[in-house]
């Protein structure tokens, strides 16, 4: 395991005991402030550019598969089914020549 | 009650283990090692978050990036463990520590539905329940990444491809109304933009993410001047 992988743990184990121990201590007040929106807003804006990044530069192959896993989330709201459909999908599309 | 709170997760549990041997298989496919993957789950104990993580580290090899991205993904959990604060009154410093770590998304909605229909259903229930979540979460990880490494590299038959549909579900997860329509399509498209400039893709999502925000913000005020 290199130094980065050490350094993602320790990072990542941190930020996360630093946002349970803040919901602990100021969530109350976090949560009543007028700026409670962005906790609820930022992680689902974050996913959205993830997977707009991810999505940048690929072939087509990549956005039509995409597009199948997305109405397969949309239908399901599971994160496995979508997965394994959408990677099927891929790689059928890829079978198929694309 | 913790031996209650533990009976009653396991159905969760069982999906949970799912979803961890999945995320083995690809970080192990993605170079980490199964000590490696068991030692994150135990100490971070956030789904989602690590598999940003993972392949943030993979796709753009910068730490601090990839850190970024999974904290503001676990920021619900500062509402969620916000929400707790009745649940662990009481408690000492070092319980409510060990609590608020084994506390997921599972295990902390169970407790709270249960907690509903009877009072008594309180921090031992929330400690049984975390407990198994944690181990199931711990052992399922590193098992798939024990599985991952022996198994060839399957990055020919599309497995990359399964991160993006895993953040897509995650998305549609997250989707609570309309009302972010018009913010996650401005997010997407200024993602685009940067890192069809060329800039590294972590730059890319924290624009997406903060342009995002500002037209939350924006339609927020202007709802409010209508009101």
């Amino acid at each position: 395991m290199s130094g980065a992988h050490w350094a993602l743990i320790g990072l990542l184990a941190m930020a996360a005991v630093a946002i349970r121990v803040a919901g602990l201590i100021a969530g109350g007040r976090l949560r009543a402030s007028r700026h409670a929106w962005v906790l609820d807003d930022l992680p689902g804006l974050i996913v959205v550019s993830l997977v707009a990044s991810s999505l940048v530069g690929q072939p087509p192959v990549t956005w039509i598969a995409a597009g199948a896993a997305l109405g397969i989330a949309i239908l399901t709201n599971h994160v496995i089914v979508t997965m394994v459909a959408g990677v099927a999908a891929y790689a059928g599309l890829g079978w198929l020549g694309m | 009650m913790m031996k209650r709170g533990a009976i009653a997760i396991l159905p969760l549990a069982f999906g949970a283990a799912v979803y961890g041997f999945a995320f083995g298989l690809l970080a192990a496919q993605v170079g980490f090692p199964w000590w490696g993957v068991g030692l994150m789950s135990v100490s971070v104990h956030a789904g989602s978050s690590q598999i940003v993580a993972v392949e943030q580290l993979a796709s753009t090899g910068t730490v601090l990036g990839a850190v970024l991205a999974a904290a503001a993904l676990n920021l619900r959990y500062v509402g969620i463990i916000a929400s707790l604060s009745d649940v662990l009154d009481g408690l000492s410093l070092r319980a409510k520590l060990l609590a608020i770590h084994v506390t997921g998304d599972e295990n902390w909605a169970l407790t709270m539905a249960e907690r509903a229909k009877s009072p008594d259903v309180g921090a031992a229930f929330l400690l049984g329940s975390g407990f198994v979540m944690i181990s199931v979460w711990t052992v399922s990880t590193t098992a798939g990444a024990v599985i991952g490494a022996a198994l060839p590299d399957l990055e020919r038959f599309g497995l990359g491809f399964a991160f993006t549909a895993a953040f897509i579900a995650m998305a549609r997860g997250l989707w609570r109304g309309r009302s972010q329509a018009l913010p996650w399509v401005v997010a997407a498209a200024a993602t685009v933009a940067v890192v069809s400039f060329g800039l590294p893709k972590a730059y890319g999502i924290v624009t997406g993410a903060l342009c995002g925000l500002a037209v939350r913000a924006l339609l927020r005020r202007m709802k409010a001047v209508i009101a």
